[in-house]
């Protein structure tokens, strides 16, 4: 939903040819979400569909097609922006799996995994914080705060290895 | 080293009134301690000094006027003497001088130097013609007498007049308060102011060394042996007179010794409690300064001085304001020698009273301060707060049950919290309370011993008789008075008892004397002629008990006596007895009273009879109100008393004030959290008025039988060093009201002193105390 | 690079306790180094601290800092180790409430009897951003500013190893930030630093080097990279949607 979404904001700031809007979404995600023009011309066409958006000039070049954003359109953006996040928490890394298959595959021995798994996530905390920093020193505190975001989470995840090797997940005598 | 000067410094300016109060308890302490040191290590010299400058006489002799005057000049060599003076012939006179009249032994000598008993004249001039008369400064000042002054003599029947031409000390006197007193005349002018019985000869003879009492007792011996009898009238030896002279000192002495160790003792327990408490607050504090580099031994030094820096001045400051102090009392003592005053103290003797004081501040500093030292830095920084006194939970528990207010109870349980600190301020309260005790009962008890030698409540009026009036002429103006309700004669003579030195002192009673006041201390009043009482000094020394039969003469001849009863006299220091005058039946010449104690009817104006009798024979009766006003060593003794326990009840005051602050700055968190759950500013000062009540309370109950044993003690030392045992009166001069009133006015006061810390903990800002946990 | 610190097999034990806080640590750190310790409370990790600044003894084992072994010390002569060797940092300060800033940070200068100490902790205070403060005392001055006066009398005597434990614990984002910010500084500049926290943020942002440590022991001990890593190798965002 957020790259159409997206997109649909970026064309209500002002009308966008299809590459223009690739670029400027990508650059606003700062490297973060690269997406393909391909992905950008079939999100155009579903808004399109949707009304939400309309071409702006002649159906033309493609490529050169300039789009604006509708009334309707504008609407649902402000709808879309005030909803809160109401679906399911996604997990999408390995480590969620492999801690379930753990009990049947490694008799609940973990240990050397969590703390490898560890290694990393400070590794990406690391990293994580020289981003922040390149983006605070850039002027983009908007990214800076979405990396704040994902240090947080980073966070998390190493307080429940933490946890996990705690309560003996780990295997060791507690 | 600068960082344990700087620290220390800093905390001490954080801390100004733990500073007030080491100041002032030191301050004090060592005040007192100097002025009683000053006064020990000078009191015996001046009166020796003065001695031996003034050449006195170790031993003075009275002789029957008819004795061979060539006999008395070869008495000096019989005993040894070193150098004499004298024969002096004497003649005991009666003299008026304003509306009073009195009794001295002037002494013929035609001037006042000599290789004996050189006189110091003060004021004036030596006699020069037979008109002319030098008194002793102690009887002039005593009794308003001047240079220049007249007196008229109505001893003699020409009563003659002489003017007072000059002032002198004489060391062999005692002061003229307490015993009778010479005068000086031309030797040629004696003849003319004798009557048969009032001469005599006196002799003064000084030994080599130091002769001791019983040196001098056998020279008395001797010279009897080698005299015809009935001689030797009386004697005097100087050791009497030193010791009469000494007493007050020497009681001052040991009093103000005896408090400052008790100053000294509450200044350590105060200082003590005080660094233990710091060291409690600053626990956080000592943690860091280990952790920063501090070494132990730097740790305790920051404590200790802050201690000491206040301390010091407090010693310099005290020990200059007691050594001023104990001045007044050596120019006392300088002036009745006779001796130019001179400030006498010894800077050595300050410099090692400064030394030791602080010495003992620096110990009672450092060793709770040890506890700081030996801390582990990482325990201290840890514990955010020390550990909490744990004591008084039973006593919580006791209070709770006797269902007294929570805040009540509570401060009950703080007040022993740390039983050792409990333990320290009741030692303070208990010493002042103690101390005040007996600033109270001593003055009593010597109120009552002194009515009792001078009749206070049982006659109103004495009368002297000149020698020139007869006894029964006196007896019956007196009871031709319409308010005479009873006269009561009393005479004297010397008795010579065996085993004492000097002669003893009689009271010779015609009359009912057993309600003339004086104190029986055992036995009974004498019932018949021949029955004595005597003070335990006379006891004592003549080794007798009561019941005891014994011999002893009185102008050389033989008299029987019996025993019956110890009563209390300082005269003579305790070498004297109480009989009837019928005793002396048989001794020649006639024992006559001279001294008439008359009791007044009830709501008689005393001062219309005494003018009125005095009116109807002007220059043979001295008549007057008795004087119920006590003597001036008493009076000292008295000042000093209640000087000291006005210190040791504020010492007393400093430490429970002290400890209440050190507890509610304790347990400000559990304050602040009682706060929070409610509890309103006035129920958290009753909480630490409480506290301070209870420690008042304990530590005055414990002090009243220690207060009144010292009282007990304090007045058999001081009888016993005037040759007396107390009477038991003097022991009960405490209605039992005033015995529960003194603890509980000690708690009142300590419940004032907790006003303050009260007023701060109940004030305490409850967010800002718990939020910095 | 020499190593600074060397911890041997240590054990220590407190009274009453049932595990010891800390069970046979080997750790060395090396001149130069800016270090992490991690772990949750409990862990042993202030206890590690502890006994490197000498505050503390260990049951069994050696520590030795800067060539010295601390075991063989008398309390006066950790004292003195302390005072010289050793700048702490600590969570809440610990300032002496007494004292002055400026007088805060003389005083181990002047145990050491320094006498000119005065120039340099007023230059001390100026590059940490606080020469006005220096004649106010703690109560008055911010959290911010008590941990950089506490920040300069840990410097004042140039020790050789910086110990903080926590040392943004009590103060705001900002001024916690800044605090770090002063202590990277110091780092840039060679001052050796061991770092105690349960924030891992903060541990892998500034420190080189991670101990982490469980009940008592090392479980891990990591050298991060400075790989300077592009965005997208760091974060993918992604949206509901993964259909093209």
């Amino acid at each position: 939903m957020s790259l159409k979404y997206g997109l649909l904001g970026l064309l209500a700031e002002e009308p966008l040819h299809g590459y223009e809007v690739k670029n400027r979404f990508e650059a606003m995600l700062g490297g973060t979400w690269e997406v393909n023009i391909g992905q950008v011309y079939t999100t155009l066409q579903r808004l399109e569909r949707d009304g939400l958006v309309r071409p702006a000039g002649e159906r033309g070049d493609r490529g050169k097609l300039l789009y604006e954003v509708s009334d309707s359109g504008r609407k649902a953006l402000n709808e879309w922006l005030a909803q809160p996040d109401s679906g399911p928490q996604e997990l999408r890394e390995d480590i969620y799996v492999k801690l379930l298959l753990a009990a049947r595959v490694a008799n609940g021995n973990l240990g050397a995994l969590l703390s490898r798994q560890k290694r990393a996530y400070l590794q990406r905390l690391r990293d994580l914080n020289q981003l922040e920093a390149r983006a605070r020193k850039d002027g983009r505190t908007d990214l800076a705060n979405l990396v704040r975001g994902a240090l947080l989470h980073t966070e998390a995840d190493i307080k429940w290895i933490d946890e996990l090797s705690e309560m003996g997940i780990s295997g060791e005598s507690v | 080293m600068r960082a344990i000067l700087v620290k220390a410094l800093a905390d001490l300016r954080r801390r100004r009134v733990q500073a007030a109060v080491i100041f002032l308890t030191v301050f004090f302490s060592m005040a007192a301690g100097t002025m009683a040191v000053t006064l020990m290590s000078q009191t015996r010299d001046p009166y020796q000094a003065a001695f031996d400058k003034q050449r006195g006489a170790h031993l003075q002799v009275a002789y029957s006027a008819t004795t061979d005057p060539q006999l008395l000049s070869k008495t000096p060599a019989t005993i040894d003497a070193s150098a004499f003076g004298g024969p002096y012939l004497v003649s005991n006179i009666q003299f008026k001088f304003g509306e009073r009249k009195f009794y001295v032994d002037a002494i013929g000598r035609d001037n006042p130097g000599g290789p004996v008993e050189a006189l110091n004249v003060t004021s004036g001039r030596w006699a020069r013609a037979g008109d002319e008369i030098v008194l002793t400064r102690s009887f002039a000042e005593l009794n308003k007498v001047s240079v220049g002054d007249r007196v008229k003599v109505v001893s003699v029947a020409q009563t003659p007049i002489l003017t007072v031409v000059g002032e002198v000390v004489d060391i062999d006197e005692g002061s003229a308060d307490l015993s009778s007193q010479h005068a000086w005349v031309l030797a040629a002018a004696v003849p003319a102011l004798s009557t048969p019985d009032s001469s005599y000869y006196l002799m003064d003879y000084r030994f080599a060394g130091d002769p001791t009492s019983a040196k001098l007792q056998s020279s008395i011996n001797r010279l009897r042996a080698n005299l015809p009898p009935g001689s030797i009238t009386g004697s005097l030896n100087y050791i009497l007179v030193r010791s009469i002279f000494n007493i007050t000192n020497q009681i001052l002495t040991g009093v103000l010794s005896a408090f400052s160790v008790f100053a000294l003792a509450a200044t350590i327990a105060i200082v003590a409690t005080l660094v233990t408490g710091i060291v409690i607050s600053a626990y956080r504090e000592i943690g860091i300064m280990k952790a920063i580099g501090f070494a132990p031994s730097q740790v305790i030094g920051v404590f200790a001085l802050q201690i000491v820096i206040p301390a010091l001045v407090a010693c310099v400051l005290g020990i200059p304001v007691g050594t001023l102090a104990s001045q007044p009392l050596l120019a006392n003592s300088s002036h009745a020698l006779g001796l130019a005053y001179e400030p006498t103290f010894s800077i050595g003797l300050d410099l090692l009273l400064l030394a030791t004081g602080l010495l003992v501040v620096v110990i009672a500093a450092t060793v709770p301060a040890l506890r700081a030292g030996l801390l582990k830095p990482i325990a201290a920084i840890a514990k955010a707060s020390a550990p909490r006194g744990t004591g008084g939970r039973r006593l919580r528990s006791a209070a709770a049950r006797a269902r007294l207010p929570r805040p009540v109870v509570l401060g009950i349980g703080d007040a022993f919290a740390r039983p050792l600190r409990a333990a320290l301020t009741l030692v303070s309260v208990l010493l002042g309370v103690a101390t005040v005790v007996v600033a109270i009962g001593l003055p009593r008890s010597f109120q009552l011993i002194n009515n009792s030698g001078t009749g206070a409540g049982n006659y109103q009026v004495v009368v002297n008789r000149s020698s020139a009036y007869a006894d029964a002429d006196v007896m019956r103006i007196l009871n031709a008075q319409p308010e005479t309700a009873r006269v009561v004669a009393v005479g004297g003579k010397n008795v010579t008892v065996a085993g004492v030195a000097d002669p003893v002192n009689t009271q010779l009673f015609r009359g009912d004397s057993s309600r003339l006041g004086y104190l029986v201390i055992a036995g009974r009043w004498y019932a018949a002629p021949g029955e004595v009482l005597a003070p335990a000094g006379l006891l004592h020394d003549a080794h007798l008990k009561i019941g005891d039969s014994f011999t002893g003469t009185a102008d050389g001849q033989p008299l029987q006596f019996r025993v019956v009863g110890e009563t209390y006299d300082i005269n003579n220091l305790g070498h004297s007895m109480f009989m009837d005058i019928a005793t002396m039946a048989s001794v020649k010449p006639a024992a006559e009273p001279y001294r008439y104690a008359v009791t007044l009817v009830p709501g008689a104006d005393v001062s219309a009879y005494v003018r009125r009798v005095s009116a109807l024979e002007p220059d043979l009766l001295d008549v007057h109100a008795t004087d119920t006003s006590i003597i001036a060593p008493v009076k000292i003794i008295d000042t000093v008393l209640l000087v000291i326990a006005a210190v040791l009840a504020l010492i007393g005051v400093g430490g429970v004030f002290n400890t209440l602050l050190l507890n509610t700055r304790e347990r400000i968190q559990d304050t602040a959290t009682l706060k929070a759950l409610g509890m309103s500013p006035r129920q958290v000062m009753v909480m630490v008025a409480a506290s301070a009540g209870l420690l008042a309370l304990v530590g005055g109950l414990i002090a009243m039988p220690v207060g009144l044993s010292l009282h007990h003690l304090l007045n058999d030392v001081i009888s016993s060093s005037a040759g007396n045992d107390t009477p038991p009166a003097a022991y009960a001069v405490f209605n039992p009201a005033e015995l529960v009133l003194i603890p509980l006015l000690g708690v009142v006061v300590a419940v004032a002193a907790a006003l303050v810390p009260g007023r701060w903990a109940a004030r305490t800002n409850v967010v800002e105390v718990l939020h910095s946990e | 690079m020499s190593e600074l610190v060397r911890l041997s097999d240590i054990t220590k034990v407190y009274q009453g306790g049932v595990t010891g806080a800390l069970n046979g640590v080997s750790l060395t750190v090396e001149d130069g180094e800016f270090t992490a310790v991690m772990g949750p409370s409990g862990s042993g990790k202030s206890t590690l601290l502890n006994l490197i600044a000498g505050l503390d003894r260990p049951t069994s084992g050696s520590v030795a800092v800067a060539g010295s072994d601390l075991g063989r010390m008398s309390e006066a002569a950790l004292a003195r180790f302390r005072r010289d060797r050793v700048g702490f940092v600590f969570q809440f300060f610990h300032l002496l409430p007494n004292l002055t800033a400026l007088e805060n940070v003389l005083i181990p200068a002047q145990l050491k009897s320094t006498t000119s100490a005065e120039a340099r902790a007023r230059e001390l205070l100026d590059q940490l951003g606080i020469a006005e403060v220096a004649d106010r005392y703690p109560a008055k001055l911010s959290g911010g500013q008590q941990q950089r006066v506490a920040i300069a009398r840990a410097l004042i005597n140039k020790p050789s190893l910086l110990l903080a434990d926590e040392p943004t614990g009590a103060l705001d984002t900002r001024s916690g930030n800044q605090v770090m910010e002063l202590l990277m500084g110091l780092h840039r500049s060679g001052q050796t630093i061991l770092l105690v926290t349960h924030d891992a943020k903060l541990a892998t942002r500034y420190a080189a080097r991670v101990i982490s440590v469980l009940d008592g022991k090392i479980v891990d001990d990591v050298r991060l990279e400075n790989a300077e890593r592009a965005a997208a190798d760091v974060i993918r965002v992604r949206g509901e949607e993964t259909r093209r």
